[in-house]
């Protein structure tokens, strides 16, 4: 059968540094797939190399079977959204029109506006802030912003770069039960995290990324009970060696 | 007779203003400044003067022409001298040399196909200015006051509160993520070189009405580039307020010191804005540029 997502042989070089090297990974439809990875592993360039904004060296990329077209925005429009890391808001916009502008391609006011009904019911903060600038929320509030940004184009597969990062505990709890809920909704996602535990724990599928290249492949439940995946990236010995 | 400077300062202010909207609004998005921005502006004060001249039309469907002459140029430059640049990620000094380039050529070409000589918009409005109580407006200052509020209302409206608007600021802030919602760069860019080469136009209309027009006309909008970057680049109220006080310094200087100092003290003045506020003074919002 074709995959939602596949990724064959992927390479991408930065110049010199050769970031992605021959990745083949594949997400199918209605999966959570998880990629976790040290700082530098690629993880940021892989989806950046799906989502067309940075370029591929060799290998292809394919969605639905067909291969996926090279610019960002075709990208968009065929369902591909992507959370990028680090609170990218646009800062010069307000709290709504931030939400606005993730629904850009969509012509269906009406659907529109019940995501974003959705959106401020997941994140009703948002709603509390809606005419506020978005340079002007705590980071935390910017987290939830570009989710919900992203939930706006209604994706049938959402790409998340480390949506937990930087967050109180209590609200990385509740961003991974956001993840769960839109995936039971029917979105599909390809999550980065460098929280390996919750991102195994909800995860279906797997891949631990080490320098451009992946290293093991599995079940979530599966790779968190690897002893070597545990060691490496749950900083877990001591239950490594309960077992 | 401080009124009337203020009067005359607004008017010559307003035409700065809508040159230096197009280099903001180019930078903003871009991040560099179209040095070909006057040419285009000397273009569509050729296209204005023709279109009155040679095909006789009525004066606003004369700046209409102009508008949508100069906003075409504006996009074939964008797509002939600096998207091939844009894409192939070049280094900001291309872009400036590549701008300087088309320059030289447009006013070469105009030289050559049009010729050198100065040309004198007709009297459209009768010269004789309203007189309102000791104040003098020139009817030509009142139509440039005019038209110039009407074109910074519309761009206004198009750019705060249209959806296309909201993605210029959007790509403005962040042309890679904004990107990622579906937002495609290069329509951006055709867009905001068409806005601010129509806005152009226009000035290049009232500017060759209340001078002439000549090939090389362009680089007085040195000075309205002065002017947007004095309010803020990138922004456009700044530009909008930069131009204005610029035009008012410039009346004065010329009115109560001596014309000759008219440029020694305005930019003076703009120089001293420049170092005290490097940001401009509407710059508030910290750009960050990816
Ligand atoms: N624009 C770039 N130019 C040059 N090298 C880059 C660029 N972006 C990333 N790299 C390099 O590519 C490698 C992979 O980077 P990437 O951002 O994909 O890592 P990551 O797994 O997302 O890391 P993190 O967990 O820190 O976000 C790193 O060695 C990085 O230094
Ligand atoms: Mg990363």
């Amino acid at each position: 059968m074709t995959h939602l997502l596949e990724c064959k042989d992927l390479h991408v070089k930065y110049g010199g540094v050769h970031a992605l090297r021959g990745i083949s990974l594949h997400v199918d439809e209605g999966e959570i797939v998880t990629i976790i990875g040290a700082n530098g592993a690629g993880k940021s360039t892989l989806l950046n190399a799906i989502s067309a904004i940075v370029p591929i060296s060799s290998g292809e990329i394919l969605y639905e079977g067909q291969p996926l077209p090279r610019k960002a925005h075709q990208v968009v429009a065929r369902g591909i959204a992507q959370v990028p890391e680090g609170r990218q808001v646009f800062a010069n916009l307000t709290v709504k029109d931030n939400l606005k502008i993730g629904a850009f391609l969509r012509r269906d006011a009406q659907g529109v506006a019940a995501d974003l009904e959705r959106v401020y019911r997941i994140f009703p903060r948002l709603r509390e802030r809606e005419n506020q600038y978005a340079g002007s929320l705590s980071g935390g509030e910017q987290q939830m912003l570009v989710i919900g940004r992203g939930l706006m184009s209604h994706p049938r597969l959402m790409l998340m770069d480390e949506p937990s990062l930087g967050l109180a505990p209590m609200l990385v709890q509740e961003i991974f039960k956001v993840i769960r809920e839109i995936n039971r909704e029917g979105t599909t996602l390809l999550l980065v995290e460098q929280n390996a535990h919750k991102a195994l724990a909800i995860a279906h599928r797997a891949y631990v990324l080490e320098t451009g290249e992946i290293i093991r492949e599995g079940y979530g439940q599966d790779l968190l009970k690897d002893p070597a995946v545990q060691e490496a990236y749950l900083g877990a010995r001591r239950t490594a060696r309960q077992k | 007779m401080i009124l009337q400077q203020i009067v005359n300062g607004i008017s010559i202010g307003a035409v700065y203003a809508l040159i230096a909207v197009g280099y903001s609004l180019v930078y903003s998005v871009l991040n560099f400044s179209n040095f070909a921005h006057g040419d285009v502006l000397m273009l569509g004060a050729y296209i204005g003067f023709f279109s009155l001249m040679l095909l006789k039309v009525p004066f606003p469907l004369a700046i209409a022409m102009a508008m949508v002459g100069a906003g075409i140029i504006a996009m074939i430059i964008e797509k002939i001298a600096y998207r091939p640049l844009r894409l192939r990620r070049a280094p900001l000094l291309y872009f400036m040399i590549s701008a300087m380039g088309m320059s030289i050529f447009l006013q070469n070409f105009t030289i050559v196909t049009i010729g050198p000589n100065f040309r004198t918009y007709p009297d459209i409005f009768p010269v004789k200015p309203f007189a309102v109580g000791n104040l003098s407006i020139g009817r030509l200052d009142l139509v440039i006051l005019i038209a110039t509020v009407i074109v910074l209302l519309l761009l206004t409206w198009l750019v705060y509160k249209t959806r296309i608007g909201i993605a210029i600021q959007a790509a403005a802030y962040n042309m890679r993520v904004a990107s990622l919602m579906g937002i495609n760069p290069d329509l951006i860019a055709t867009l905001v070189f068409l806005l601010a080469g129509a806005s152009a136009g226009i000035g290049g209309v009232l500017f060759g009405m209340k001078y002439t027009v000549y090939p090389w006309m362009g680089v007085l909008t040195i000075k309205a580039f002065v002017a947007a970057v004095v309010g803020g680049l990138g922004s456009l109220p700044g530009a909008v307020v930069g131009a204005f006080v610029l035009g008012i310094t410039e009346t004065f200087a010329a009115a109560y010191i001596s014309s000759a100092f008219r440029d020694l003290f305005s930019y003076l003045l703009m120089t001293i804005i420049i170092v005290a506020r490097p940001a401009g003074l509407m710059g508030t919002v910290a750009q960050e540029k990816a």
